[in-house]
């Protein structure tokens, strides 16, 4: 992608982003642009040449002065065989075959060939599409948990209830042993968001649970930021007992608002320097770039709500502001408001089966998803949890079964869009991944069994078409570093390790 | 205006309440002593090793009276048609804080744990069990029909206080006994009042020592005479090492909980006859005294002889879903290798023979209480629910509050109610 062609959210098909260069970032400081975030790129220097003087450089808030450096794993071109098929956009293929070839889905039906490829017998087992945590902490919350962290974890800087200016991907620990389980669980791409404590608790990162010194080459090429947000009783109880605004939910609103006042006057700044209007630039601020990014919608909002007022409300400020929530997550009580979720086209991201352990969560009911999805709204499940986070299908199955007790029709090919293409779509990514649509990247998953049963494991799990984990060979993919050295540690936590 | 009826026809009222008692006199007695037979269900007596296909379980009195394949129902019996379903005993959570807590994070109704320097070991939850709960109600609905309720912390650490042992009926008082254990606390201490972990256990075996000359401890006697279990949460292997040498040196029966680093030692606690609760979901290192976490941690410890039950222990599962993570957690450990048959009694019978009980529940047998449960589809799978739970013979409500909420927004979200 070339700079200033496009936004740098929800680009479909893009190729692997190159080499980086922070500079450049910097140097585009001051010159006008047309709104969008941008990846600067080894030919960035020569484009931004050009550009400048065709008047099509970026807002300078818009260029990510650090993209990863992901390199995929070694392709393995595979031919899955005779599988139960659900391909993520709600179709089943009984006795169907996958083909994956050069890091992309190629076909999905019956009879395929492999010429050339691995073949996979899977007579007996599912397939699906790799599947997508939208709300993890994985790499942030530390693990092992110590009292050495208890009151600076990297979850969220606690130190303003707007932390809009940090990145959640400058605390990542790429070697938490989360990302290991989550891979062997069938997880392949993770959005890392920021805890709930501030009212904007930071920008999100989505990565690859691939192994990697550093959260750079785990980050999707080309996937955007979200900017976390959050309601009700997190921030005004933590910021309240500090003597600190705000204390109260219509204090946290007040202050969301005048943040995105400030940020609609930082960002008609910036278009009146672009159109010539003023002269000199706007002070860079870093909070006020992440929020100005939301207002151009290039920067989707992932926003912490339980309450169904406290909902709406945000509802409420996001279309005076003129922004879309992409989704809510927890969303307790969305099952009591969603037509309104439906009219203003945002998406909840919620568990099966958590509630009542605090003031705003007793209301949370297991039918919560399947109401939301038969009534025609947007729904995803969420871990939250790194343990949550290896069983996102039973997640899923928790959830359907209590929709199908209450009447609800929830078949498997339906149901798994939960944890697939739906938050594949709350990640602007569904172009992408999410299907086995031909072109896709070949993010797939050979279970056992039956997704959705307890007993089914996670046998092959390909990301970008490459096979980054198989069961049949527990030393396929390394275990995590913390585990190396420990006395009788289980036998996966050394694979990897060279005898 | 008052009643003027009541003084023209002054026996009429009399009348009335004498109609009323004997309803209720016949309304309770005929709860308890209703003879049922459940006809046509796949049986897990787990008195066996396989399920009775097509089994007819007879209750009375409260009671189980018969288990047989293909029998008729006994003239006079009420019958339910399980279809083929599964029935099982009543699921038994070993180590839950049901009835103490609604919201964990509004301090005022968690009941849990106290700060009273003068409460240690006699620390008893019994006083505060609240059998109305929301959590309770629920359990129940998810087929829990007896719970060991436990406190987390007392005025003297490492002792956390007595449980108490619930039998979730859906009518009156929860609590069918009190002081089943005293709980104690072991390891990430996290530098509190006791600081190292050679404090809790110094401290721990002082108590007991002082206990032995002084009949006034009370509730530490019968820990002392062997009648109730000492029971002890902790997962680093050093301390489940200090936890076999303190029961070998005392001569008390002592039950670990959680257990992170049990199969580490798994020899040595079945030699020690040391049962384990073992969290099935365990496989991240929480903290330091967790790295050895595993998920075959059940089937390793069973195979080695040790008694096993299973409990998701940590986060809000353990008393928020306390009978769907029964579950979930139980099927977990079939899927890392726990035999199926065994993970059903982790969370009936064993849990009844760790605490005691297993005289009376646990097992479908001749002459055990008629705490049963019927399921929808296979019940170590989470997405299955219960569809009849009952409680000494009498079916308990499922209703939940999230039930009446399900029902109540169902129409306004445009969608039918079941």
């Amino acid at each position: 992608m070339k700079a200033g062609s496009g936004r740098w959210y929800g680009v479909s098909g893009a190729d692997v982003w190159r080499t980086v260069i922070v500079a450049v970032a910097l140097w585009m400081v001051g010159v006008g642009g047309a709104g969008a975030i941008v990846h600067a790129s080894r030919d960035d220097r020569a484009e931004a040449q050009s550009a400048v003087s065709q008047g099509r450089i970026p807002l300078p808030f818009a260029v990510d002065p650090y993209p990863g450096t992901y390199e995929p794993l070694p392709r393995t071109d595979t031919l899955i065989v005779g599988a139960t098929v659900l391909d993520g956009a709600g179709q089943r293929i009984d006795n169907g075959d996958v083909l994956i070839r050069d890091r992309k889905i190629v076909a999905v039906g019956h009879g395929l060939r492999a010429g050339g490829a691995t073949t996979i017998d899977a007579h007996g087992r599912w397939v699906t599409p790799g599947i997508i945590d939208v709300h993890s902490h994985d790499g942030v919350y530390p693990i092992p948990s110590t009292s050495g962290e208890e009151d600076s974890s990297d979850v969220a800087e606690l130190s303003d209830p707007n932390a809009a200016d940090t990145w959640i991907e400058h605390a990542v620990n790429a070697q938490d042993p989360a990302f290991s389980v989550a891979l062997r669980s069938g997880v392949t791409t993770l959005q890392i968001l920021p805890g709930s404590t501030p009212l904007f608790s930071g920008r999100s990162v989505i990565v690859k649970p691939v192994p990697a010194a550093d959260v750079y080459a785990m980050k999707f090429p080309g996937a955007g930021q979200g900017l976390k947000m959050a309601c009700g009783e997190n921030p005004k109880s933590y910021f309240g007992e500090k003597g600190k605004a705000p204390n109260s939910r219509q204090g946290e609103i007040a202050l969301v608002r005048e943040a995105f006042l400030k940020a609609r006057e930082y960002l008609q700044g910036w278009r009146d320097y672009e159109s010539g209007a003023r002269a000199a630039p706007p002070e860079r601020d870093l909070k006020m770039d992440t929020l100005a990014a939301v207002l151009t919608g290039d920067i989707g909002v992932h926003m912490h709500c339980y309450r169904s007022g406290d909902m709406t409300t945000m509802l409420g400020v996001a279309a005076e502001f003129g922004f879309r929530i992409r989704a809510f997550h927890h969303a307790a009580e969305a099952y009591k408001v969603v037509d309104r979720l439906k009219k203003a086209g945002t998406c909840v991201a919620v568990w099966s089966d958590w509630w009542g352990f605090k003031m705003e969560l007793v209301d949370a009911i297991r039918e919560n998803a399947a109401i939301v999805d038969a009534a025609g709204g947007c729904v995803m499940m969420h871990s939250d949890s790194a343990t949550v986070g290896q069983r996102l299908t039973i997640e899923a199955a928790k959830a359907a079964a209590a929709g199908r007790r209450a009447g609800l029709n929830l078949p498997p090919e339906h149901v798994i869009q939960w944890v697939t293409s739906a938050p594949a779509k709350a990640l602007g990514l569904q172009d992408r991944i999410g299907t086995l649509a031909p072109g896709c990247n070949a993010d797939v998953v050979v279970w056992s069994g039956d997704p959705f049963s307890i007993y089914t494991k996670a046998d092959q799990v390909f990301i970008d078409g490459a096979l980054a984990y198989d069961r049949s060979k527990p030393h396929s993919a390394p275990g995590p570093d913390l585990l190396l050295g420990r006395p009788e540690a289980p036998p996966e936590a050394r694979a990897g390790v060279q005898p | 205006m008052s009643c003027p009826r009541a003084s023209v026809f002054p026996g009429q009222g009399l009348i009335a309440i004498a109609f009323v008692l004997a309803a209720f006199v016949l309304a309770c007695t005929s709860a308890r002593a209703e003879t049922i037979a459940v006809v046509h269900a796949k049986a897990w007596t787990l008195t066996a090793e396989t399920p009775v296909e097509n089994a007819t379980v007879v209750v009375a009195e409260g009671k189980i009276v018969s288990v047989a394949a293909g029998s008729a129902a006994p003239v006079g019996t009420r019958v339910i048609d399980a279809k083929g379903r599964p029935l099982t005993p009543g699921l038994v959570h070993p180590a839950t804080h049901l009835g103490l807590l609604e919201v964990s994070a509004a301090t005022d109704t968690v009941d849990t744990g106290t700060k009273a320097a003068t409460l240690g070991a006699d620390f008893d939850v019994q006083y505060a069990i609240n059998p109305n709960s929301a959590l309770v109600q629920l359990a129940r609905a998810d087929g829990v029909t007896r719970a060991v309720s436990y406190p987390v912390r007392s005025g003297v650490p490492p002792f956390a206080g007595m449980g108490a042992l619930l039998r979730l009926g859906d009518s009156g008082d929860v609590v069918e006994s009190s002081g089943v254990a005293v709980f104690v606390s072991i390891g990430n201490h996290r530098g509190e009042a006791d600081g190292s972990r050679a404090a809790q256990w110094e401290l721990l075996r002082h108590a007991l020592d002082a206990a032995q000359h002084d009949p006034k401890v009370v509730a530490l006697q019968p820990v002392l005479n062997g009648t109730v279990p000492l029971a002890i949460s902790t997962n680093r292997e050093s301390d489940i090492l200090q936890a076999i040498r303190l029961a070998a040196d005392y001569s008390l029966h002592v039950v670990i909980i959680g257990g992170t680093d049990a199969w580490r030692v798994k020899r040595a606690l079945a030699a020690a006859k040391i049962p384990v609760i073992v969290d099935p979901q365990d496989n991240l290192a929480a903290n330091f005294d967790q790295l050895g976490a595993r998920l075959d941690n059940a089937a390793l410890l069973h195979e080695a002889g040790v008694t096993v039950a299973t409990a998701v222990l940590s986060g809000i599962h353990q008393s928020y879903n306390a009978g769907e993570s029964l579950r979930e957690g139980a099927g977990l450990a079939v899927a890392n290798g726990l035999p199926y048959i065994d993970a059903l009694r982790s969370i009936t019978l064993v849990p009844a023979q760790i605490w005691g009980i297993a005289g009376r529940c646990g097992t479908i047998a001749p002459g055990k209480d008629a705490d049963l449960v019927l399921w929808d589809g296979d019940p170590l799978e989470p997405s299955s629910a219960a569809v009849a739970v009952w409680v000494a013979g009498k079916e308990v409500s499922l209703d939940t509050r999230q039930k009446e909420l399900r029902d109540r927004y169902l129409p306004k979200a445009g969608l039918r109610r079941p």
